[in-house]
């Protein structure tokens, strides 16, 4: 099926975006994979003669949202006196995985939501301020001005090596 | 006094600007060492995520992905050439040596992905200079025994590339050839995910302490392949 055929022409893309939202690698492709499915079963919905990318792009990223958010709800439920220090996150293998990022990674995570996903579709998946709005169902000054706060902070948390 | 605003400035770094607005940011620019200052922060910050990134995508997309895609069209299955990285596994074990010291006079010349010693550096030989040489990250099937991931210009000039195959690393062009300015066990097997992203990590960061603006697309990438890399 050319469906497939084109997903998979994209796939690269897919992969690098998931990787700028997601904590690590390992998350990212796993972001990934669900994106896949979720399009693969919601194939209908989307319209021939649109860009299959921007879909692609609003599917990852409302997965990662709605994740984001499960992991919240999970980590308020069993840990709360640790909620907000770890968010749900813990033990060895994550420990490992952060002392791995570079600066780039731990200062995206560090940012807001809505500012990661404006820089990652930005600054990293090259898409016009257009696209990306479009993408992310926002007005085009509210992500030129998550842009402008995003790349503060990035720029702090990353210091003049940037 | 200027009234260019930071969304102003960033507008023009994403490209986002008309002619009009572009010419006169330049202007307020060219008339402010601060505004100037503040301009190239944000250049070097969105070359810098960029470049951080990019390698994602230019890597050999997981199994496991392909699989998803692969299980979903059953009318027409999708060719999905054999890993070769079984071969890699003495190339593996070869680099590993090198990575402890051992035997590298012994590696000049053989072996797939080869290192050789010249004045007191790491140089490319055989199968890996051929690669760096010619092999175009935009236009590289997924099984070729070494992968090319970035091209990029090194500050102070010069174009370097990184690699992965028996060995993963970086090298940077020099007048007689690509001097390796690192070299790690590369993604020794299919399985060795986490192993490979480790040296992913590391030769990321190598990449990220050389590059000079952003990496080069596949146009840039061609242009220099065809200047011979000077």
């Amino acid at each position: 099926m050319s469906f497939e055929r084109d997903l998979l022409a994209i796939l690269p893309r897919l992969r690098r975006f998931a990787a700028s939202l997601s904590r690590d690698r390992a998350d990212g492709d796993d972001l990934c994979q669900a994106a896949l499915e979720r399009g693969l079963k919601a194939r209908d919905q989307w319209q021939p003669g649109t860009r299959l990318d921007s879909w692609m792009y609003r599917i990852m990223r409302n997965l990662w949202i709605d994740e984001a958010r499960a992991r919240q709800r999970a980590a308020k439920t069993f840990a709360p006196e640790e909620a907000g220090a770890y968010v749900g996150h813990a033990g060895d293998r994550d420990v490992e995985a952060h002392m791995m990022l570079s600066d780039v990674d731990r200062a995206m995570q560090a940012l807001p939501q809505e500012q990661r996903e404006a820089i990652a579709l930005v600054l990293v998946e090259g898409l016009s301020y257009k696209e990306a709005a479009a993408v992310l169902g926002v007005p085009m000054g509210t992500l030129t001005s998550r842009l402008v706060r995003g790349r503060g902070a990035l720029l702090e948390l990353m210091g003049e090596a940037a | 006094m200027t009234d260019i605003g930071e969304a102003m400035l960033i507008a023009l770094v994403d490209g986002e600007l008309d002619e009009v607005n572009r010419r006169r940011v330049e202007r307020a620019v060219a008339a402010d060492p601060a505004l100037a200052a503040r301009l190239a922060q944000h250049r070097s910050l969105r070359a810098r995520l960029a470049g951080h990134y990019a390698p994602v995508a230019q890597e050999p997309v997981p199994d496991r992905l392909r699989a998803v895609l692969e299980e979903s069209a059953t009318v027409a299955p999708l060719v999905r050439p054999a890993p070769r990285w079984r071969d890699w596994a003495m190339g593996g074990a070869i680099a590993a040596s090198l990575v402890l010291g051992l035997g590298l006079g012994r590696m000049s010349g053989t072996g797939p992905g080869s290192i050789g010693m010249r004045d007191g550096v790491m140089v490319a030989r055989g199968a890996l200079a051929t690669a760096l040489d010619t092999q175009l990250a935009s236009a590289q099937g997924v099984d070729g025994a070494i992968r090319i991931g970035l091209t990029f210009q090194r500050q102070g000039g010069g174009w370097c590339r990184s690699f992965d195959g028996p060995i993963a690393g970086v090298a940077c062009r020099e007048e007689e050839g690509w001097q390796v300015q690192q070299a790690l066990p590369g993604a020794g097997s299919q399985t060795a995910y986490r192993q490979a992203s480790s040296a992913d990590a590391r030769v990321m960061a190598t990449v990220d302490a050389l590059i000079d603006g952003a990496p080069a697309d596949a146009a840039g990438e061609k242009a220099a392949q065809a200047k011979g890399w000077r």
